[in-house]
């Protein structure tokens, strides 16, 4: 079993170490003028500097994959936020070209980063052509490969294709976006020493291993975009889902996107904005810190996912009779249901022996196993065997 | 009796409508499958797709099965998408077609290129990608033989949903569903929105006519300076930033209007116009 903190530890920590902190960054206060024109607090801008490349980014960017207007992102631009994120594959370039058509005539006051998918160095290389078109400019700021989970899908050649752009100007910086992994691709790209940019998921439900991935990748001098920062939010949870009240109750996404801007070694973030509304309501994390209210909103929130969710804390109460190691699937299955990590989660299951990847936790009329948090052991087992066997 | 068999028919005939449809690569002589069939729900779809996968949720998606074809050097992959309803296939199709290339009649709409192909027929919603070396090479004949397999065996609606139609065709350029937040306006749930030469329509489907009249008095409160305009059950004109002139009207359960117009007069003219439109 893992030795890492609960989540709730994990938490409580990262919250006292957060205010403990000395704060980053320059900060500025510019007036916020919404849509309807009518009067509102002024926002405050924080800033921080994004590792080796210098650039000083606000500390809320946007994801701009799901904005559904163009407006929402020129909106941004005006109120100050100066990081925006696109993909090559996102709306097979429709959302680059929304990006593009919404920053027009502002290109040197923004930084834009978008990514490739590219399966080998010709197609990145296309990629590369496509975006700057598409992005109507001569350059793009930060240039990532998109959704690398471990060293092995990263060639050198494709890094030789970024290093490259790098050298004729066509990026200023290069980077790796990913989703899982991060314990192990982390440390390799801070070793290869090419990187300038990490755009990892990372938000409050994630164990302290990430944590510490994530600090050793900023001390090399990586500047470190955190995204998924809202867990997933409620968009992944069905109507009728008892967590989709909570995580759907006011302040709760603002409280997951401020705890991750606590931490020091995130320099922005990218969470998804979708329209005028939720801008306002991101813009309020560089104004107002984590506080004991978002705390208390937060741990709701695992309480709220504590039937569904293993803490991993190995105080299982009882043996399952047919021998499964319980503990470890149900941490599978946190990888798959938790951290959308599904990959990893099948990967750890396939690794069980071929009697335990047969046995049926539907079959038992009763389950010897208990947990003391209140996970419900059974329906989670069969949730899992029903996923990865 | 009699109504407990009725029941059951008419469920296996929901079951058999939404059953999952299988995949392969026999399509063309010579295309074999690379690997198995994978599967992906709402739950791991971000495994596959990455941040885009919130593209797909937004419009409304139930699961997801994929398979890698080859045929000697060269390589494809089939993404066959089950979405919740068929306005919601059609919706993920505007949303990722190139707008700069026509609607060719395949289902309810596709368009098929050199290395790339997608469509919308009743809840499914086809992208078909080739995986190439050579980026230049010519495929169009893999995709046309790929996209008249898979249409088919698809079952469902081949026509597009019947709002577009009411959308002045003068100067369009491009329609597509929004999903959420129309005119990045949080009242403005989902809805459709037509772009053209200069401004842009829309039009958003409420539940009925009492609903739609509660986020009509929102959405004019929403506008300071707002003033009545003489079109559909009620409306507003306004000039706004972001949005210029715009006039926003309900016409029974529908909202609609015009926005990004020099001024709100011209604004409400155009309106004018798509109410006559909307039965």
């Amino acid at each position: 079993m893992s030795s890492h903190p609960s989540r709730r530890e994990f938490l409580s920590t990262g919250l006292s170490a957060g205010l403990a902190l000395p704060v980053l960054g320059a900060t500025s206060a510019m007036a916020l003028e919404p849509q309807s024109a009518k009067p509102t607090a002024p926002v405050k801008l924080d800033y921080r500097t994004l590792g080796r490349t210098g650039l000083k980014v606000t500390t809320v960017g946007m994801g701009c994959m799901i904005t559904s207007d163009p407006s929402v992102i020129t909106r941004a631009a005006d109120l100050g936020i100066n990081y925006f994120d696109t993909a090559r594959g996102y709306s097979h370039g429709n959302n680059e070209r929304m990006v593009a058509a919404a920053l027009a005539g502002r290109r040197k006051q923004v930084i834009i980063s978008t990514k490739s998918h590219a399966g080998n160095k010709e197609e990145l290389q296309q990629h590369l052509e496509t975006s700057l078109r598409e992005l109507n400019t001569d350059y793009i700021d930060i240039w990532y490969l998109h959704g690398k989970n471990s060293p092995d899908e990263i060639p050198d050649d494709m890094i030789a294709v970024q290093q490259l752009a790098k050298k004729q100007g066509k990026v200023r910086f290069i980077g790796v976006s990913t989703h899982s992994g991060q314990q192990q691709l982390l440390p390799w790209m801070a070793k290869k020493g090419v990187f300038d940019v990490v755009l990892t998921g990372y938000n409050f439900t994630m164990d302290a291993s990430m944590d510490q991935a994530i600090e050793a990748a900023a001390k090399s001098g990586m500047g470190v975009v955190a995204m998924k920062v809202m867990a997933g939010g409620p968009r992944r949870l069905k109507p009728g889902d008892p967590n989709l009240k909570r995580l759907t109750q006011e302040g709760a996404m603002l409280a997951a996107l401020k705890w991750v801007i606590k931490k020091p070694h995130i320099a922005t973030t990218i969470p998804s904005i979708t329209d005028m509304d939720q801008l306002d309501e991101n813009l309020k994390a560089m104004s107002n810190p984590l506080s004991a209210g978002d705390e208390k909103l937060l741990t709701a929130h695992l309480d709220a996912i504590s039937p569904l969710y293993c803490r991993m804390c190995g105080k299982c109460d009882g043996a399952c009779q047919k021998g499964l190691p319980v503990a470890d699937v149900l941490r599978f299955l946190t990888y798959a249901d938790g951290y959308g990590q599904f990959a990893l989660g099948r990967e750890r299951f396939l690794e069980l022996s071929a009697e335990h990847q047969t046995v049926r936790c539907g079959d038992c009329t009763v389950c010897t196993v208990n947990c003391p948090h209140g996970v419900q052991v059974s329906s989670r087992m069969a949730r899992a065997q029903e996923l990865f066997a | 009796m009699k109504t407990a068999g009725l029941l059951l028919t008419v469920l296996l005939a929901a079951g058999m409508a939404h059953a999952q449809v299988a995949l392969d690569c026999h399509f063309a002589p010579g295309w074999e499958p690379s690997g198995p069939v994978r599967h992906f729900t709402a739950e791991n779809l971000y495994d596959y797709k990455d941040g885009a996968a919130d593209g797909y949720l937004s419009y409304g998606f139930a699961r997801m099965s994929t398979i890698d074809c080859k045929s000697g050097p060269d390589s494809l992959t089939i993404d066959l998408s089950e979405m919740n309803d068929a306005d919601a296939a059609y919706g993920l199709f505007t949303a990722n077609r190139d707008p700069r290339l026509p609607i060719a009649p395949i289902g309810m709409g596709g368009q098929i290129q050199s290395q790339s192909a997608s469509f919308a027929k009743g809840i499914y919603y086809v992208e078909i990608v080739e995986v190439a070396d050579n980026t230049e090479a010519d495929h169009t004949a893999v995709m046309q033989a790929c996209v008249a397999a898979l249409q088919q065996r698809l079952q469902g609606r081949e026509t597009a949903p019947e709002a577009l139609q009411w959308f002045p065709t003068e100067n369009l350029d491009t329609v597509k569903l929004v999903p959420e937040s129309v005119l990045g306006l949080k009242l403005l749930k989902r809805g459709y929105v037509a772009k053209y030469k200069q401004g842009q329509a829309f039009v958003v489907l409420e539940a009925t006519p009492e609903s739609a009249a509660e986020v009509f008095k929102k959405l004019r409160e929403h506008f300071d300076g707002a003033s009545p305009a003489q079109v559909g059950n009620e409306a507003f004109q306004a000039k706004a930033p972001y949005l210029d002139g715009i006039c926003v009207f309900r016409k029974g359960r529908y909202l609609a209007g015009y926005a990004n117009l020099p001024d709100a007069q011209q604004a409400s003219a155009m309106a004018a116009k798509l109410a006559a439109r909307i039965p």
